[in-house]
């Protein structure tokens, strides 16, 4: 039997909501709900695909498990290196097509 | 380049996990099943009902990668999924909800339970229109892999063994059997380099030797009609007879012209071409194949395998599948060349001057999922319309001799030109053709599930060693080709009469068109066998090798 009383009391979600939700997460929700932001997701996915942006990755991860050796490596390790080069890295032309894609979004849903 | 696992074993469970697989065995992946939706590329995420989306329930955020817990169902993100075991003893494992992937938290890393892999691939085969995908849920067939086994044991060369007598090897001077040089007989270099590569794939030379073809009975031959097989077995004899001095496959020459008219002539010819031609003639002078299942004539038996080719709709994931046999996979360079633009930016990748091409780089682009033109939109099944898709290839079934064939000859049609690419490309000894199979990749494209699939065959090796390499150098119109044989743990330079020994680095630099891999058991086998010498009474071992150095 689980001691409910000992338990620490859940944090107090009721402050955060006070604050006022900035823009970026008004357009985020509103991505997101309308199932635009899974869209972009796999049209992104698509094209580091084709620019052999995620081999590259691929081949980072296989460089960092072999110098750490199979073991000593777990996803969060491996999520944090990688991801800063691969934030670096990404080609202009993806990121121009993303920004026109939620340009248009943004017209479209009237924000 | 680093080589995958030919093995694919389960990662054992870290004992949070299985203290929980103890504890509520398969509950709570059953209750996640119906949460669980696929999208047509093979994505599985886990989506509640809800209308909001979902959020840590200590910081609210909605940002990072969230999981849920298994056992309450309740929601943190990556950096307060500790914080949530800390308040609920034994709440340790949860699933990442845009993957669908298991996650300890105790040990912060991800973990593997192919119970749980198959109820995630249970739910998304379920959800995918149906018919004609080729993943098979149920167990795999028995199929003929016994038969081909069989098959393949029945072509050893116990027989021959008894046949000749034990020698005590005398290391150096004694070359292994079969080694003879071959007369070139106007530009026919592309017959013979081809030739010794057939002379030394194990399953086919020993077909020959152990007299299966028996050439006596043979209908053709009483009938005074050329008969390829008794002309090939004529062949085999003759160079595995003893005697060293080159030999003129005039016969064989002449046989085969009768059946590929269009190529009887005394201008260089491709060699793939005849290789091909050979094993077709093969097949029709052999044994009248059966109308059902697959055919038992010795070039079937040893060189055929399958092909997978999958097309899937883009929109809808309906995947139809379609099974081809092969007697040789033609392949193109890869030369790293990517097909979008803009890599300028990129400090990590290389210029392409320096990429070079590998024989898994090749089989990579074989085996990679390609974007059908829009030109090529396939009509999807599902949809009732042409879609988009996307085609990948694979290798159902391996052969006992793989016979790897480079593109190196490019022909346009339009400009009426050809020419040949030049380029170098490194190959391995030793190959692992594993990743390729269709198990693999098809494994591969639902996200590296641990899960068992049709045809899964596990105990069928896919391991090859090589024992030729075909080589072509010059340009298209005038070239030569040379055979590299590896028997023996040498190699011997095969250039039409002169047979040379060379070191292994002469073979690797060399510029390889068409490449011979034998099954490891079955090349291990016929080299054991080589080491017996024939007791012929014409010729004395011990005679420098004419032609020879």
């Amino acid at each position: 039997m689980r001691n409910s009383v000992n338990r620490p009391p859940t944090p107090d979600a009721v402050e955060d909501q006070e604050k006022e939700p900035t823009l970026q997460e008004i357009i985020n929700i509103k991505m997101i709900e309308s199932g635009e932001k899974e869209k972009l997701m796999e049209l992104l996915r698509e094209r580091l695909v084709e620019c052999g942006w995620k081999d590259e990755m691929k081949a980072l991860c296989r460089a960092y498990i072999k110098k750490k050796g199979t073991n000593n490596v777990t996803v969060d390790d491996l999520v944090h290196v990688i991801t800063p080069k691969g934030r670096a890295s990404i080609p202009d032309s993806i990121k121009t097509e993303l920004l026109l894609r939620i340009r248009a979004f943004l017209a479209s849903a009237a924000l | 380049m680093m080589s995958r696992n030919s093995m694919y074993t389960n990662p054992k469970p870290c004992k949070h996990l299985a203290d929980y697989k103890l504890r509520h065995g398969l509950s709570g992946y059953n209750l996640l099943q119906e949460q669980i939706r696929t999208t047509p590329s093979g994505k599985s995420s886990v989506k509640n009902h809800q209308t909001e989306i979902p959020r840590c329930c200590f910081c609210n955020g909605y940002q990072k990668r969230l999981y849920l817990c298994l056992i309450c169902s309740s929601i943190s993100c990556s950096s307060h999924t500790l914080l949530h075991s800390q308040c609920e003893n034994g709440h340790d494992i949860a699933v990442d909800i845009e993957r669908s992937e298991l996650y300890c938290v105790l040990c912060c890393d991800q973990v593997y339970d192919p119970d749980f892999d198959k109820i995630v691939m249970l739910k998304h085969l379920m959800d995918l229109p149906r018919s004609g995908n080729g993943v098979d849920v149920s167990a795999g067939r028995r199929s003929s892999k016994r038969r081909r086994l069989c098959s393949a044991l029945e072509l050893d060369l116990k027989k021959t063994k008894q046949l000749v007598s034990m020698r005590d090897l005398r290391a150096k001077s004694c070359y292994p059997l079969g080694l003879r040089g071959l007369n070139n007989l106007g530009s026919t270099c592309f017959m013979n380099s081809v030739l010794q590569a057939l002379l030394h794939a194990p399953p086919f030379r020993n077909y020959f030797l152990t007299g299966q073809r028996n050439h006596e009975v043979c209908r053709k031959r009483s009938s005074d009609r050329l008969c390829l097989l008794c002309d090939i077995y004529v062949f085999f004899s003759a160079v595995f007879s003893g005697d060293r001095t080159p030999y003129s496959p005039a016969q064989l020459l002449y046989s085969w012209w009768q059946h590929s008219a269009n190529l009887a002539s005394y201008e260089q010819q491709d060699a793939h071409e005849f290789f091909i031609s050979v094993l077709d003639g093969i097949h029709e002078n052999g044994v009248k194949a059966r109308n059902t299942g697959e055919c038992h004539c010795v070039a079937h038996r040893v060189f055929s395998g399958q092909l997978r080719s999958d097309v899937t709709c883009m929109s809808c994931g309906y995947t139809s599948t379609t099974y081809d046999p092969f007697m040789d996979i033609s392949l193109n360079l890869d030369t790293g060349n990517c097909p979008s633009t803009d890599l300028a930016n990129k400090s990590l990748k290389p210029s392409d001057n320096t990429y070079v091409s590998t024989l898994l780089g090749c089989l990579d682009l074989f085996t990679k999922p390609e974007k059908l033109g829009s030109d090529q939109k396939f009509f999807c099944e599902n949809c009732q319309e042409r879609q988009d898709s996307v085609k990948q290839m694979s290798i159902k079934r391996l052969p006992l001799v793989l016979c790897l064939h480079i593109k190196r000859f490019e022909h346009f049609p339009v400009r009426r030109m050809s020419r040949k690419i030049d380029r170098y490309m490194q190959f391995p000894f030793c190959l692992d053709m594993n990743p390729y199979l269709s198990s693999s990749v098809v494994r591969n494209r639902f996200g590296n599930r641990m899960f068992a699939f049709e045809g899964d065959e596990l105990d069928t090796s896919t391991e090859f060693e090589i024992f030729a390499v075909v080589t072509h150098s010059g340009t298209l119109d005038s070239g030569h080709y040379v055979t590299y044989l590896h028997l023996k743990d040498q190699w011997y330079k095969c250039d039409d009469a002169w047979i040379t020994a060379v070191e292994e680095e002469v073979v690797r630099a060399s510029q390889c068109y068409m490449l011979f891999y034998a099954q490891k058991m079955l090349y291990y086998k016929a080299n054991e066998d080589l080491v017996c010498q024939p007791v012929s009474p014409r010729a004395d071992p011990f005679l420098p090798i004419a032609g020879c150095c």
